[in-house]
């Protein structure tokens, strides 16, 4: 009991973070900029930050009126100028075909003008806008979702929300849009948040939700990991973190910024008052954080990311790995295999002491260019479990001449377990292990209805560690 | 019963005790709301709303009236925003068309309330009637500032506070006291400068990071 109040001390309370944080370090001046989305577009642009480039915007009625909507380019946001938790965007992929001024949005749903007209003059009279006073409506480039997130986000754009304090970049989480939230990448509508580790920018544990967050594991209604997502430009992303604390004065800043698939990190937004459920999402308590780098003078950006990566990333690992020269991993790790003519896949792979050689699903093969050797495989009715008496048959009748006749297939294996026993064909190619090339032999099986495509064993795990509490690979 | 002289005084005056009683509550729920916010972390709508509908459960006519005026006006707020929602209003017309819902559905409940022979129902004095109907626009302004599951529970907090806040305030041990020492209210200044400096984590945080905690 006592030893639990001890580590509550490490939290941020809502209390402590206002009274603490906010009041004393976010001055009205500064926080009139975070309220004022197009006072902090100009703002960060002056500071030398990537922005989403500005479109238009109307301030009246009679602006509204005498709009020229051609004007307008095929996909665009539209947000409240005072907006607060992403109410009231509308973001547009691109116009209808055959049509005149009619966009489509993310849900596939038609925008007309009459529906955008509309919607400007809810944000005009200030349905979005914080105390519901009269607001501007703008326009701006859409931010194009990156390849990277593609596969994790719901129709909406995933952000990295980074808490800065004192010119170090202190907590960050990955906030991914689900179905529930709408296609929002908001906690309090329903997002999903990644707890990152500052060092690398790989996110680690995962939350759904925001008043009483739940740890999930996997991106809901799929099989996709949420851990180990590696955050592409993260030095830069941080970098602008801080950068963007100068410009605004913000004491005490949550800054969002997103990724653009031409443009990399992309500043969304500044925020005064940034949840705490970050938090959750990362396991660890903000408090702690903030009084550690409190005392520190920190003079440039650089020192400041330097800090923060420092301070806050996974240490533990690093360590062991530098005595060791290896690298650690989980039982479950994100593998790249390359094929043949260069083809690329990326699976999650169990890594399985308990195996000689590695094995791969036949269909993985297949996409992987070893369609031929797959197929010869097959005809032979080898992708199945076989007796032993049928294996030895196999041996005797020197089925493996055959089959090595194939120029992809380098060997044949034969496997015995409590299951039965198979008679594999083997091919060579690539696989990345936590950026290491290996150069492997895998054997062809038929792993449908397993977990994964893709079994790691101990020949090519060398030049690893494994320790089996790691169940998130980073 | 044992009054001060200053509340004699008031009496003299003419100013009706239970009147008198009623504002010195005031500030004791108020306090009482400050340190539910500070301390346990139970957000409602405010201050304002949980005190405004504690006094209106006050003068209603026995509490259950006013929790079922108070169910059907949220209730119907609920309703007609998904009834409104393809008409695409502007906020003040919208608000005006649920007030309008609302003030039929309550004119129906009274009838209903009169032919049940529910007479203390339609006897229910038209101020905290009013007063309740108000709540439709701040459930509105949060359902659209913090989405429909929020608007529900912060109207259930209040809905919580403010029966909590009613049995405190029609105790009879709390009545006297307040009419012996009625200066004893200055002592929520105080109370309310301890709270307004508190930096500790609310209750429901505790439970809120319970996982952080365990994982740390």
């Amino acid at each position: 009991m006592l030893s639990y109040f001890k580590k509550s001390r490490k939290l941020l309370g809502m209390n402590s973070r206002n009274l603490e944080y906010i009041r004393p370090l976010n001055l009205k001046s500064a926080k009139r900029i975070a309220d004022d989305k197009l006072l902090s577009k100009r703002i960060l642009k002056k500071a030398g930050l990537p922005i989403p480039a500005l479109i238009a915007k109307i301030r009246t009625s009679e602006e509204l009126e005498s709009f020229d909507w051609n004007a307008l380019p095929d996909s665009f946001a539209l947000k409240p100028n005072r907006g607060f938790g992403g109410e009231g965007i509308v973001v547009v992929y691109g116009k209808r075909k055959g049509t005149e001024n009619i966009w489509i949005k993310a849900d596939r749903s038609s925008v007309s003008v009459e529906d955008l007209k509309n919607h400007i003059r809810n944000i005009l009279f200030g349905s979005f806008s914080l105390s519901s006073t009269p607001d501007i409506a703008f326009f701006e480039e859409r931010i194009k979702l990156s390849k990277i997130f593609k596969p994790y986000s719901y129709k909406g754009m995933p952000d990295v929300r980074i808490i800065v304090y004192n010119g170090v970049p202190v907590m960050a989480m990955l906030r991914l849009a689900t179905q529930t939230s709408g296609g929002k990448a908001n906690l309090h509508l329903g997002g999903i948040g990644c707890g990152i580790d500052m060092a690398t920018g790989t996110t680690t544990t995962a939350i759904l939700g925001h008043q009483k967050p739940k740890i999930i594991e996997y991106l809901p209604e799929t099989r996709l990991v949420l851990s180990g997502i590696k955050i592409p430009y993260w030095k830069q992303t941080l970098e602008m973190a801080v950068k963007a604390q100068k410009a605004s004065s913000l004491g005490f800043l949550g800054a969002d910024i997103a990724l653009d698939r031409d443009r990399g990190p992309v500043f969304l937004e500044l925020n005064a008052r940034p949840g705490l459920a970050i938090q959750v999402a990362n396991l660890a308590g903000l408090k702690r954080r903030l009084e550690r780098v409190s005392e520190l003078k920190i003079k440039t950006v650089e020192k400041g990311v330097r800090v923060g990566m420092d301070l806050f990333g996974g240490e533990i690992e690093e360590e062991l790995e530098g005595i060791s020269g290896k690298k650690v991993i989980g039982t479950v790790e994100k593998v790249k295999l390359i094929g043949k003519d260069g083809k690329e896949v990326e699976v999650e792979a169990r890594i399985d002491t308990g195996a000689g050689i590695s094995a791969i699903d036949k269909n993985l093969a297949r996409d992987l260019g070893y369609g031929d050797a797959v197929q010869l495989w097959e005809d032979f009715h080898l992708d199945r479990v076989l007796s032993e008496e049928e294996i030895k048959a196999l041996s005797e009748n020197k089925t493996w001449k055959e089959l090595e006749k194939h120029p992809d297939v380098i060997g044949v294996a034969k496997t015995f377990s409590s299951h039965g026993a198979t008679y594999r064909i083997e091919i060579r190619l690539t696989l990345i292990v936590d950026k290491q090339e290996i150069s492997s032999k895998l054997s062809i099986a038929n792993r449908d209805g397993l977990a994964y495509p893709l079994l790691v064993g101990r020949r090519d795990l060398k030049r690893f560690l494994i320790d089996v509490n790691k169940v998130q690979p980073i | 019963m044992n009054i001060s002289p200053i509340i004699n005084f008031f009496l003299q005056e003419g100013v009706p005790l239970e009147t008198v009683i009623l504002i010195l509550m005031l500030p004791i729920i108020a306090t009482f709301i400050a340190f539910l916010r500070q301390v346990v972390g139970i957000k409602a709508f405010g201050i304002y709303t949980p005190l405004i509908v504690t006094f209106a459960f006050l003068a209603t006519n026995g509490l259950k009236y006013g929790i079922a005026v108070f169910i059907s006006v949220i209730l119907t707020g609920m309703l007609m925003r998904f009834a409104l929602r393809p008409f695409r209003l502007l906020y003040l017309p919208r608000v005006a068309i649920m007030l309008t819902a609302v003030a039929i559905l309550i004119l129906g409940v009274l009838v209903v309330g009169g032919g049940m022979k529910r007479t203390g129902l339609a006897s229910v004095s038209i101020f905290p009637i009013l007063i309740m109907i108000t709540i439709v626009e701040k459930f509105i302004t949060v359902q659209i500032e913090k989405g429909d599951r929020m608007a529900i529970i912060l109207a259930l907090e209040t809905l919580g506070i403010s029966i909590v806040g009613y049995f405190i305030a029609s105790s009879n041990f709390l009545i006297q006291f307040l009419a012996h020492y009625p200066w004893a209210i200055l002592a929520t200044i105080p109370i309310n400068i301890v709270l307004g400096k508190w930096t500790g984590l609310r209750l429901t945080e505790y439970w809120r990071f319970k996982e952080v905690i365990k994982n740390m």
